[in-house]
């Protein structure tokens, strides 16, 4: 026999018309499947993710083939992306097959799959469909036998895995009796290359030739309509995410992360704002429900729901699809829920762990706008009343704005009124303004200043609140507000240069101001530090100590600035001991999305976990760099009882302890 | 029906006060300002109360003084009153309560407003005297320190708030005049679609010469801090410190510690 | 110097203020006439005259009836000063009787010299200096600013009649929602005011009032934002107490809260700032943060 296969052995070329006829039946299926999800989607409001259309491409193609953001997750991410690239190793394979068969044979009278090559890829497919078979396996166990907490069990799952199960199985018996008849009788040496079909080969090795046959013939049937049934359900079932999911690959933003749509306050045909009813979101919003595959790595680590509050990122995905399918005019919210909503602290951890590029964070936004510009509402009297002092005084505290400047008192700091040419403003924020703790950072980073020679230029009682809590919080108003005032200030002083050390305030002014027109470059002083550092402006005096450090989310997964704090701190003589969740895996203080003007009132306390994550390092110091981490981790330290056993510092105290004199 | 709120928009009380330079009230630099707490209260209850009887219904609102105030119209007509009067006036902190009073009823009398909402008192100036006296000089029914308000036909029923939270309940026909006590209600805050509607209301501007004709009948002669009082001690320092002189001034002055 | 005074009556009981009324014109050395809505069988001893109206015919809040018999008094006594306590009753009824006489009135006196007067402003953190322009001034009185004066003596009675309630109908009294603590009873009595910060805070301000063997109170707003019951308040719209120790946690001090604990024998309060009113009437003002001074006190006091 000839190092080759029969295509249609047994089954005969009489098929390929019918069997074509049936794909194309099915293919159409499929198409009308997603045709009907069309209208679903469309309820949502425009949007253009179709842009810079190679990138976008370029992008798909490449998270979808290497699975990267699947395995970065090990718990069933190893196990889907090695059935994910079997699988593909299987289908390229039926296509090679199939373009032999009705295009190399007949037009160019080639045949690929002979000789050595036919070897090589019968062991791979072979290889290909025993690895996908142990996946899916294993995939089985972790969803059924395992139950990983939180993962729920839907009739979709039933449906796929048994499907996918029955695909593979009867692939390989096919396999197996079409061996049985020709192989393993008559090349042996050939079959050794197929060693999962010589395997289920066993079972038909003994059946009399004409039992092969029909039993061949029948699985060759089965396996085809299961394939057809699995195109088909494709658009009904979770198995649409082979299309969504990537599809969303494409349809991934290119704004910097934590971008936000800037609502046109000038536009006086506005009369809705933010989401109340799924109309209200887009249909990227829409879309997104049917990306999601219910993985609920975004609820995992959720601080939120990770602490008991009613908060679950994926929750709410969901409850998006469930009414754009169902009920198109219900009360988003009312089913979504304000203690959902505000729960929320925009850590980012939900959108930056979706291996389906999902976008979680904005839709709580814009319901959260609905709340507060629509209906005036807030997650506490506590909240009401911080606005309301950023409305009178500038900053949530409600402090005199005079007094805003006088931390630098004693410090030979001059105000931009006073003196405006200066190497950067400073921008200092409510908390180094006001909070003793936080004023601490404040006069610590002037000092590194002046050590490195920088003029330094703040503010002072000209300075307001950036805005940052209350647009999270849903008020766009109140934001444009404050922030134009800022920014007219900043354009008049003509400044060229804009340090913060508030990773919140360093987010709007950088990217959120923008909007609003401002362009003057703004560095977090965490980098900016780390540049004076290396262009020797600034020397330090390493003095050594063993700590631990914790990436603010504003910092680490909005900003990617996660090398440079650490560069930072060895310099300083420190000796790290990294919390498991660290990088872009941080766990969030609590204190975004506004949260650090509100009472946590429900569940446990954040702050207090992520403690325990530092403490459990064994590390005696915790550092960080954001007003609201040092504030919350001060309290958390308290709380949670670690008092004596963790203190937690800023780095500015850090470097300005340690400046080379 | 007709209804009328009068507002002040007074320093935020968080503000350092010094002289000005007359030495009679406050320097207005580097002060913030906001609308009058119990004024807020006021609004509220007039707005609720607009929204109530429904169309048909004015609710207008007044404030006296410099162009700032316009900012504390602005936040009544996002509530929900339908137009404002400003009179004009940037020395209105110089007119005594009386001066005031006469201003708000020269304007008030033959306009046929049903009911008056003002706020009990002042946050800075705290005499408690314009709400009644406005009413006195219209001849309208008054009661003041009210946390609990009604309408019905022509009638108030309201709740006064008096000494060791005991409550007395009064009715009183319209044309009434009521002065609003922390805790009346929960001030609403204003929607954007509020904010942007309030843009287009109208402000109507009144010189406050065209109101005013009295004099005053009091005259402030001076504004000062509080004398710094002799006996009482300012502790400083260390909390540690802090906590073993406060427990050794307590065990010496007082009987409370042994 | 005259003046007439405008007592208090209410639930069927001369108020214990009326006296401060007193002790006010003893202070400024002025003659005194009393007027009073009451009852002949709750008069105080008072050796001059009291113009008095009965309660049951012309009520208890009825400003103005009440209006027009002072008017009626002032006829007949003339005074230059016709004085009320800055309350409740006097607030709402003085401007009536300065309206009609056009008369200046200068509202919650805390002192008085030769012919002007001291009030606070601006939450009590300045003070003004008033002068009357007219004859015949309305005066209100600080509740507590001024001292007691029971004389003692046989007043002479001058009896006022009076029909009518004018624009208002009183309906009635409802009474304070149910104490389940009795500040005026404490001794030692131990404040959280808004300077706690949080409710989460509260606790440990209750620790100290434990650990000092008393009772925890609270500020207006604090109650007002739900942090503790108003069982606890202490106030003009609470309860006025006057314990051996008062201690201020994060009070400012404004005049309602005054009110209601000046007269407390030893007065310890605690607030970031150096300036809060508090510090006027506290005999030690502990400038700190209150949430970590408090913890440092109860737990030295422990031990």
């Amino acid at each position: 026999m000839e190092v080759t296969r029969q295509i249609y052995w047994n089954i005969g070329h009489g098929v390929v018309i019918p069997m074509y006829i049936l794909a194309f039946a099915a293919f159409g299926v499929m198409g009308w499947g997603f045709w009907q999800r069309l209208p679903i989607w469309r309820q949502g409001k425009a949007l253009n993710r179709f842009d810079r259309y190679d990138e976008r491409v370029k992008r798909m193609l490449s998270e979808v083939f290497s699975q990267s953001k699947i395995f970065r997750v090990t718990d069933g991410g190893i196990f889907h992306s090695i059935f994910f690239w079997s699988f593909l190793v299987l289908f390229a394979g039926t296509m090679l097959v199939m373009i032999q068969a009705d295009f190399f044979t007949p037009v160019l009278n080639v045949n690929l799959l002979s000789g050595e090559f036919y070897k090589g890829f019968s062991l791979i497919l072979d290889i290909a469909g025993i690895l996908a078979l142990v996946m899916l396996a294993g995939l089985f166990i972790r969803r059924f036998i395992i139950k990983p907490k939180g993962l729920e069990i839907v009739k979709d799952d039933y449906i796929v895995l048994q499907l996918l199960f029955a695909i593979l199985i009867t692939g390989f018996l096919i396999e197996g009796a079409r061996m049985a008849a020709t192989e393993m009788q008559q090349n042996p040496a050939l079959a050794a290359f197929s060693p999962g079909g010589l395997l289920a080969g066993q079972l038909f090795a003994t059946m009399s030739s004409g039992t092969q046959l029909v039993a061949h013939k029948i699985l060759w049937w089965l396996h085809f309509a299961l394939v057809l049934g699995f195109f088909c359900a494709i658009p009904y079932t979770k198995l649409r995410h082979i299309l969504t999911t990537s599809a969303n690959a494409f349809l991934a933003p290119f704004e910097p992360k934590g971008a936000i749509a800037t609502i046109n306050m000038e536009d006086d045909t506005v009369e809705q704002f933010g989401a109340a009813a799924i109309t209200d979101l887009t249909w990227k919003d829409i879309f997104d429900a049917d990306a999601c595959t219910s993985c609920k790595r975004c609820q995992d680590r959720c601080p939120a729901a990770t602490t008991d509050k009613p908060l679950s990122p994926m929750k709410i995905v969901k409850q998006i699809g469930e009414l754009a399918e169902g009920n198109p005019t219900g009360n988003l919210i009312e089913t979504v829920s304000q203690d959902a909503l505000w729960s929320c602290t925009t850590c980012r951890a939900c959108q930056d762990v979706c291996p389906a590029n999902i976008e979680h964070v904005n839709k709580i936004l814009e319901m959260r706008r609905n709340l507060t510009l629509m209906e005036g509402a807030f997650p506490g009297d506590e909240v009401k009343t911080a606005v309301n002092n950023i409305e009178v005084n500038g900053n949530p505290f409600g402090l005199a704005y005079a007094a805003r400047g006088d931390w630098a008192e004693g410090l030979e700091l001059k105000t931009m009124e006073q003196d405006s040419d200066v190497d950067i403003l400073y921008f200092v924020g409510c908390y180094a303004s006001f909070d003793r703790r936080n004023q601490a950072i404040a006069r610590n980073f002037v000092t590194i200043c002046n050590a490195a020679g920088i003029k330094v230029g703040i503010l002072g009682k000209e300075e307001k609140c950036c805005g940052e809590p209350v647009r999270k919080l849903g008020n766009e108003y109140l934001y444009q507000m404050t922030a134009a005032e800022n920014i007219e200030l900043i354009k008049a002083y003509n400044v060229k240069k804009i340090v913060a050390t508030c990773p919140h305030c360093f987010n709007t002014l950088a990217r959120d101001y923008k909007d609003l027109g401002l362009d003057v470059p703004v560095e977090h002083y965490s980098t900016y530090i780390n540049d004076l550092l290396d262009a020797n402006r600034l020397k330090l005096t390493p003095e050594p100590f063993s700590y631990t450090y914790h990436d603010s989310c504003y910092l680490g997964r909005y900003m990617d600035i996660i090398d440079q704090p650490r560069a930072i701190l060895s310099q300083a003589g420190g000796a790290i001991r990294e919390m498991d969740k660290n990088g872009y895996d941080s766990f969030c203080c609590s204190a975004g999305g506004g949260r650090i003007i509100a009472e946590e009132k429900l569940g446990s306390k954040i702050s207090e976990v992520r403690i325990k994550m530092a403490t459990d390092t064994g590390a005696p110091l915790l550092i960080s760099n954001c007003p609201f981490c040092l504030t919350m981790f001060e309290d958390g330290i308290k709380t949670g009882g670690a008092e004596g056993q963790l203190q937690v510092r800023d780095l500015a105290e850090i470097v300005a302890e340690r400046i080379a004199s | 029906m007709k209804l009328l709120v009068c507002i002040k928009q007074v320093p935020d009380l968080e503000s350092r006060f010094k002289p000005n330079t007359e030495g009679v009230w406050y320097n207005e630099t580097d002060l913030a300002f906001r609308m009058n707490e119990y004024d807020e209260y006021a609004v509220e209850q007039a707005v609720q109360l607009r929204e109530k009887l429904g169309d048909g219904t004015e609710l207008t609102v007044l404030s006296i003084g410099p162009d700032r105030v316009v900012e504390a119209i602005k936040k009544s007509l996002a509530m929900g009153c339908d137009n404002a009067v400003h009179v004009q006036d940037s020395a209105a902190s110089s007119k005594d309560p009386w001066q005031i009073s006469s201003i708000i009823s020269a304007y008030v009398k033959d306009k046929g407003f049903d009911i008056i909402f003002t706020g009990m008192q002042s946050q800075d100036r705290g005499s408690a005297q314009v709400g009644v006296t406005v009413a006195e000089q219209l001849g309208m029914a008054c009661t003041t320190t009210i946390i609990g308000f009604e309408y019905d036909n022509g009638t108030v029923t309201a709740k006064r708030e008096l000494e060791g939270g005991i409550k007395a309940a009064v009715k009183l026909k319209t044309p009434a005049l009521v002065t609003c006590q922390l805790g009346l209600n929960t001030p609403r805050y204003p929607t954007l679609p509020n904010i942007m509607k309030a843009k287009k209301k109208e402000i109507t501007a009144i010189a406050v010469g065209d109101l005013l004709k009295e004099a005053a009948l009091a005259t402030t002669t001076s504004f000062h801090p509080p004398a710094k009082k002799g006996g009482g001690i300012v502790l400083e320092g260390d909390v540690g410190e802090l906590v073993d002189k406060v427990i050794a001034l307590l065990k010496d002055k007082t009987a409370v510690l042994r | 110097m005259k003046t007439l005074l405008i007592g208090e009556y209410r639930d069927g009981k001369l108020l214990e203020s009326t006296y401060e009324l007193l002790g006010f014109a003893d202070q400024l050395g002025a003659e005194s006439a009393l007027l009073l809505v009451g009852s002949d069988s709750q008069l105080p001893a008072y050796p001059g005259t009291i113009y008095l109206a009965d309660a049951a015919t012309c009520g208890e809040y009825n400003p103005d009836l009440h209006k027009q018999l002072i008017l009626d008094a002032v006829q007949q006594e003339n005074p230059d000063y016709i004085v009320f306590l800055h309350s409740s009753y006097g607030w709402d009824l003085a401007p009536r009787v300065a309206a009609s006489l056009k008369a200046a009135q200068i509202s919650e006196i805390i002192a008085a010299a030769d012919g002007s007067f001291e009030v606070g402003c601006c939450n009590a953190k300045m003070r003004r200096s008033v002068k009357p322009n007219t004859a015949t001034t309305v005066l209100t009185v600080q509740a507590g600013a001024f001292p007691v004066l029971q004389p003692g003596g046989s007043p002479t009675v001058k009896k006022l009649t009076g029909t009518g309630s004018g624009a208002l109908e009183f309906i009635g009294y409802e009474p304070a929602d149910k104490k389940d603590v009795d500040l005026g009873k404490a001794e030692i009595i131990v404040t959280a005011g808004r300077g706690i910060g949080k409710k989460d805070n509260v606790p440990v301000i209750l620790a100290l009032a434990k650990a000092l063997g008393g009772e925890l109170g609270a500020s207006r707003p604090v109650v007002d934002a739900g942090w503790v019951e108003h069982s606890h308040q202490v106030g003009t719209t609470g309860q006025t107490v006057s314990p051996k120790l008062y201690v201020a946690c994060g009070v400012s001090g404004a005049i309602q809260h005054l009110a209601g604990m000046k007269k407390s024998d030893f007065i310890l309060a605690i607030n970031k700032d150096k300036d809060a009113p508090i510090g006027e009437v506290a005999d030690v003002l502990v400038v700190a943060d209150v949430m970590q001074f408090v913890p440092a006190l109860t737990a030295k006091l422990a031990r």
